[in-house]
């Protein structure tokens, strides 16, 4: 540790023990630097931004509440988008550690979703205790089962996985659009029904404190989930074989790992966490459905897992960052007036700097390389000169 | 100061963490063949890699006829006339043999009199008569990926000849080449010098500079030892200044001592992606105390012998028993468990997981089983255990013990972490590919004690090499395979060098 | 019968355009799902530019259309600098680069366009209204029966792609950038020691690859959107990636690939219309194109040889 403040930046960025933190920190400066020129250059002033996303996420308390609610209302609210956008994230991180893109997460989410919402979300009288299992057991099968094709088609027909994925995608987009819009769409608001209260994943309207939250159940299985998956590839056979999979086919082929099977069951398992991100999302979070649109949070997800470098502990500490601008945006753009879309703007550029991390730990071992170079070369005109001097 | 063309001054190059050349000067002749000896790391590839622009010296300074330069690109060489046959050919697969000589210095037409475009018939006429003027035997319409490595080799003569270049570096040259094809070689650098060509050839092989060259120069670890005449030095006294101490050059092996049979193939077929048969009705078995090797050019079907044997390429015809177990359709893992260890060609993608702690790396035969794992859960203790015990017993340099990242180590102790591991699974059967490709004289004859004390042990050896040498040295009998085919088995004390060598250039009756 | 074809046509030709442009990259050894992206954000500096001159000209000019097209492809190919700058330059993962690019185009143009509208208009909508171009007929070409079709009210764009597909076949195949450009996506080594420069050659395919997708990017603005919004990201840059592989990474079989594509889509449409389905099919009809790509990949993958060298990052150190 006294060895890399010497060296400052560069040393942190090459450390074996703070590297990633330190690009993912990188990462976050030089996204709110940037996104603060851009505020500027609207002629906004940057910190009354910055403060007015986290009291919409209900970190700071904001200036007046209306009727019933208050910070902790805005906290499990936060919570509640918190819990997919991190569930997203670690279905990302499972395919990309066995060295899969797993792009196809949105669509996996919106089919997993739809089906719960129409198998349970419209069954009516059913025990909220039978219903919840019920919708999360769904979300698995779902997104599992779809995952599993992925994989499927990339080991048998050499497809890749982002083309399939992203095919897939917009066909699953098309069909759930077209049966919604035939016949579950509610004509008013021209997205689907609500789904039932007991098939939610989200207890609405209780009573906290003297304000009514909606406590979301997703935050726990999405905890738990990552939990689960650091625990796999850190300590089980089948994570190490996963990774060595993902780090190198030929020498995992060579050692007699399957490797078609091991790319399935990757996929499968990655389709599993966006099914569980999905009905957290739609049956917890948005309770409808917008027809032919595919949420975004599937792709916003990919910048939490390179933020959090693709480790599910730095998942969950990404996503709470993520989050906050995502969550949070509605109540910025009300006060401050500013599109809220400037919220995915901000994630796209953190994602960006994200995707420069590895270039950051280069620059880093870049500079020590030369100092050491320096240091080399002043030894031995030394040796040259004394040499010369004799 | 004399008639030098090249002069070379106080060269001095470091890499992160290496001094590659340590003030080293050298100076060329006109027309003389200037061969550079060192082992693997000698440094000899930095030196002529700067003298070729690639690299800029640190200290130092460069001559070119006289003339001071400082060289920034390989371009800034090429404009001195001076050309270079890398280890590694540079060449387009699926281009002509012609678009690959004149790439980066185009012959241009203007079609219907306006479009600027390539002129490929001028330059297919100009290589036609390039090629005849040397002897070089090229058809310049072939593409690369058609045609034999020595072919290859020739086109990046001939790319030089087409750069006008006067001062050619062979970097290596005959590493990948058959005894004749070798013979053919040394006979157009011959034509090449007669025509007034100043050569350089990086090597480590004693023998061709022997046969070839004018002068030698000598390095050891960055350091320049001694510029000798050829014809006034013996072999053994450059031998010894090359590797700095004195060596074997002569490997002492013991009677073999044969047992019962413990691999056996029988009409084996295994095709390539393209449906194509690459290794055709095979046969041999290799007996317990055995070293049977596999001589072959590069290319003829021996990795995929070796790779059919331990599962990773799937047998269309033929089958294979082990220990009289037919196993031609059991799983890689089972194999490997019957008592199969496999020493791949390619170390670094197919042998290890670079990015993998060393530790992990030399668990991969063992971490499914107890005690390094227990009902799927690893056991990191016992992991980092059994990596202390063989990074000890098989004297593998590694800067952070277990947890050294594999990739940061050297070629030579990635190699000796495989051999390490797949020697202590103690199998029946030992396949070795290659095993010393790229490595220094030292670590070679650790690696052939290695080999040999496993065949004393009651290992059967299945050695697959394309260094003739390794096979003549090692080798209990040898099976020389050409294009698929066995072309013949024989004990080893039955054939010679020379015999080997026409069996591997396809000629059948010797 | 007709209307297959001119549909199919104004929905090839565009696509086709795009194609092209991934075949530069990657031919050049960058591998490019970032496609998507260049066409969005072209498509969104050229519809700028049209809404900012269309005052300037009568209501049914049509000059508009090419200054956007010219916007379109510059500003295609100075976001591709993006994409560039972090596949050749900072040697990052060439798949998440794609997919970084493509979710930062997204963004930027739809918080622009409205951050646009609100200083034009003052409301803050998220549409460029552009209208649809003209169409013309060819015509002695029209006349023939069945093909006719083909050259009947044709889209002046259409004329534009096929010329600069010419051109762009031409360049790669004939010319000295050409020759480098492949040889850049096989065997970096041996360009570089051929003396050619592997940075500059990728650049100028990236550059070339963003500007291109960006005039398929317009070109659908001016013709089946009527507009530019976010709506643009319908997949069509996939799709393009798509034809690509199915054309084997060859300019000709790529243009049959994207001919197929379009009659496949149009004909499912005119299906529809024919057996007088209700609005809401369509959608299942605009899904044709995605179906036929998941099929045709099962059926086509395993023969194919990308570019060897594409996806790998070059490193001079390492020759």
């Amino acid at each position: 540790m006294k060895e890399n403040k010497r060296k400052g930046l560069a040393g942190l960025l090459t450390s074996d023990r703070w590297s990633n933190v330190t690009v993912s920190v990188l990462a976050i400066i030089l996204m709110l630097a940037t996104s603060s020129v851009i505020l500027l250059i609207m002629g906004k002033n940057p910190l009354t931004a910055f403060r007015s996303f986290l009291q919409g996420c209900g970190f700071l308390p904001k200036a007046k509440y209306g009727g019933g609610s208050g910070m902790l209302s805005d906290l499990f609210d936060y919570l509640n988008i918190l819990a997919p956008m991190l569930l997203a994230a670690v279905a990302f991180i499972v395919a990309f550690k066995t060295g899969l893109f797993n792009i196809g997460i949105s669509g996996q989410m919106l089919l997993s979703g739809f089906m719960a919402t129409i198998l349970v979300g419209y069954m009516k009288e059913l025990s909220p205790w039978i219903a919840k299992p019920l919708v999360i057991l769904i979300g698995i099968a779902t997104g599992g089962l779809l995952g599993a094709l992925i994989g499927f088609l990339k080991y048998k027909f050499n497809i890749h996985e982002v083309v399939s994925t992203i095919m897939v995608n917009y066909i699953i987009s098309f069909t759930t659009g077209f049966f919604i819009n035939t016949r579950y769409v509610d004509m008013l608001t021209r997205s689907s029904r609500i789904c039932s209260t007991a098939s939610r994943l989200t207890w609405t309207k209780v009573n906290i404190g003297g304000v009514n939250c909606n406590v979301p159940l997703g935050i726990v299985i999405a905890i738990i989930g990552a939990v689960l998956v650091k625990f796999i590839f850190d300590k089980t056979v089948f994570g190490f074989e996963l990774k060595a999979v993902g780090t190198s086919r030929k020498c995992a082929g060579y050692i007699g790992v399957n490797v078609g099977r091991s790319i399935v069951l990757s996929m499968a398992f990655s389709g599993i966490f966006a099914g569980l991100a999905g009905v957290t999302y739609y049956l917890g979070y948005t309770n409808t459905m917008v027809p032919k649109t595919l949420p975004g949070m599937g792709y916003d997800s990919i910048a939490v897992a390179l933020l959090g470098n693709s480790s599910p502990l730095g998942a969950i500490f990404a996503s709470v960052i993520v989050t906050i601008f995502q969550s949070g945006a509605n109540y910025m753009s009300s006060s401050i007036g500013v599109a809220k879309e400037i919220a995915s703007l901000i994630t796209g550029i953190l994602l960006l700097f994200a995707a420069c991390g590895e270039y950051m730990k280069i620059l880093g071992r870049r500079k020590i390389e030369k100092e050491e170079d320096k240091k080399i070369a002043a030894m031995q005109e030394a040796r040259v000169k004394g040499g010369a001097d004799k | 100061m004399d008639e030098y063309i090249v002069e070379m001054r106080h060269i001095t190059k470091r890499f992160p963490g290496i001094i590659a050349n340590d003030d080293v000067s050298i100076g060329i002749r006109q027309g003389e063949v200037f061969a550079l000896l060192g082992e693997n790391g000698a440094g000899k590839s930095t030196l002529m890699s700067m003298l070729f622009g690639m690299y800029r010296p640190d200290l130092g300074e460069i001559y070119v006829r006289g003339e001071k330069v400082d060289f920034h690109s390989a371009n800034d060489a090429t404009a001195k006339n001076i050309g270079m046959v890398h280890q590694h050919f540079k060449l387009v697969d699926n281009y002509t043999i012609a678009e690959n000589i004149v790439l980066g210095v185009e012959p241009m037409t203007r079609k219907l009199g306006f479009l600027p475009a390539v002129n490929m018939k001028e330059a297919n006429r100009e290589i036609e008569k390039l090629s005849k003027e040397y002897g070089l035997e090229v058809n310049p319409r072939n593409l690369i990926e058609d045609v034999p490595v020595s072919v290859r080799q020739r086109v990046e003569i001939l790319k030089m000849l087409y750069r006008q270049a006067e001062i050619m570096i062979f970097d290596e040259p005959t590493a990948v080449l058959t005894p004749s094809e070798i013979e053919f070689l040394l006979k157009i650098i011959d034509s090449l010098r007669k025509a007034g060509k100043t050569i350089i050839l990086i090597t480590h092989k004693i023998e061709e500079i022997k046969q070839i060259a004018d002068r030698c120069a000598i390095l050891c670890r960055g350091k320049l030892v001694d510029v000798l005449d050829v014809n006034s030095a013996s072999a053994q006294e450059m031998a010894n200044m090359m590797v700095g101490r004195e060596v074997d050059l002569v490997t002492h092996k013991s009677e073999p001592h044969i047992g019962k049979e413990v691999l056996n193939v029988q009409g084996l077929t295994v095709l390539d992606e393209n449906k194509f048969p690459v290794v055709k009705d095979v046969s041999f078995c290799v007996r317990a105390g055995e070293i049977f090797a596999i001589a072959g050019v590069s290319g003829n079907g021996q990795t995929q012998i070796a790779d059919a044997v331990c599962g990773l390429e799937e047998a269309a015809q033929g089958s294979i028993t082990l220990n009289g177990q037919d196993i031609t359709h059991t799983s890689i893992r089972k194999r490997a468990e019957r008592g199969i260890s496999y020493i791949p060609e390619d170390r670094q993608s197919t042998g290890t997981v670079m990015d993998f702690q060393l530790s992990e790396n030399l668990a991969l035969r063992r971490y499914g089983r107890e005690p390094y794992s227990k009902k799927g859960i690893l056991n990191f203790t016992k992991i980092r255990e059994n990596a202390e015990e063989l990074i000890d017993r098989y004297d593998i340099r590694c800067a952070q013990g277990p947890k050294t990242i594999m990739r940061s180590m050297s070629g030579g102790n990635q190699q000796k972490a495989i051999i390490g591991r797949e020697i202590e699974e103690h199998s029946d059967l030992i396949i070795f590919v290659q095993p010393t490709r790229g490595l220094d004289i030292g670590a070679i004859e650790k690696i052939h004690n290695q080999i040999l004390a496993e065949r004393d042990r009651g290992a059967a050896i299945l050695l697959i090499s394309l260094e003739l040498s390794e096979v003549m040295e090692l080798a209990d009998t040898i099976g020389v395979i050409f294009s698929g085919e066995m072309l013949k088995i024989a004990p080893a004390s039955e054939l010679t060098r020379n015999e080997v060598g026409r069996y591997m250039m396809g000629v059948k009756e010797a | 019968m007709t209307k297959v074809f001119t549909d199919g046509l104004s929905f090839a030709l565009p696509l086709l355009i795009m194609a092209v442009g991934a075949i530069y990259s990657e031919k050049s050894g960058v591998t490019n799902l970032a496609i998507e992206g260049f066409q969005g954000f072209g498509a969104f500096i050229g519809a700028l530019a049209a809404i900012l001159v269309m005052p300037y000209f009568a209501k049914s000019s049509q000059v508009p259309i090419y200054i956007a097209m010219i916007f379109a492809a510059v500003g295609g190919g100075v976001y591709a600098c993006l994409h560039a700058l972090l596949c050749i330059n900072f040697k990052a993962n060439q798949v998440i680069s794609g997919v970084v690019v493509n979710i930062l185009a997204v963004a930027l143009t739809t918080f622009f366009t409205s951050a646009a509208n609100t200083a034009l208009t003052g409301t803050a909508s998220n549409k460029f209204i552009l209208g649809v171009s003209n169409r013309y007929s060819i015509p002695l070409l029209s006349d023939i029966p069945v093909i006719g079709g083909l050259f009947k009210k044709m889209y002046p764009f259409e004329w534009i792609i096929i010329g600069l597909v010419v051109v762009f076949w031409y360049l790669m195949y004939k010319t000295r950038y050409g020759m480098r450009l492949r040889a850049c996506g096989e065997n970096p080594q041996a360009l570089d020691a051929a003396g050619g420069d592997v940075v500059k050659t990728r650049w100028i395919a990236v550059i070339i690859s963003g500007a291109l997708s960006g005039i398929g990017g317009i070109c659908f603005a001016y013709s089946i959107m009527a507009n530019f919004s976010p709506s643009i990201y319908m997949g069509y840059g996939y799709l393009a990636i798509a034809a690509m592989i199915f054309g084997n990474w060859n300019i000709p079989a790529t243009v049959v690939v994207c001919l197929v594509f379009g009659l496949a889509k149009a004909g499912g449409q005119q299906m529809c219309i024919a057996m007088k389905l209700p609005g809401n099919y369509t959608d299942l009809f605009n899904m044709l194109p995605y179906v036929l790509t998941m099929l045709l990949l099962i059926f086509f993958s395993k023969r194919n040889h990308p570019p060897q060298a594409s996806g790998q990052p070059w490193d001079q150190s390492r020759r």
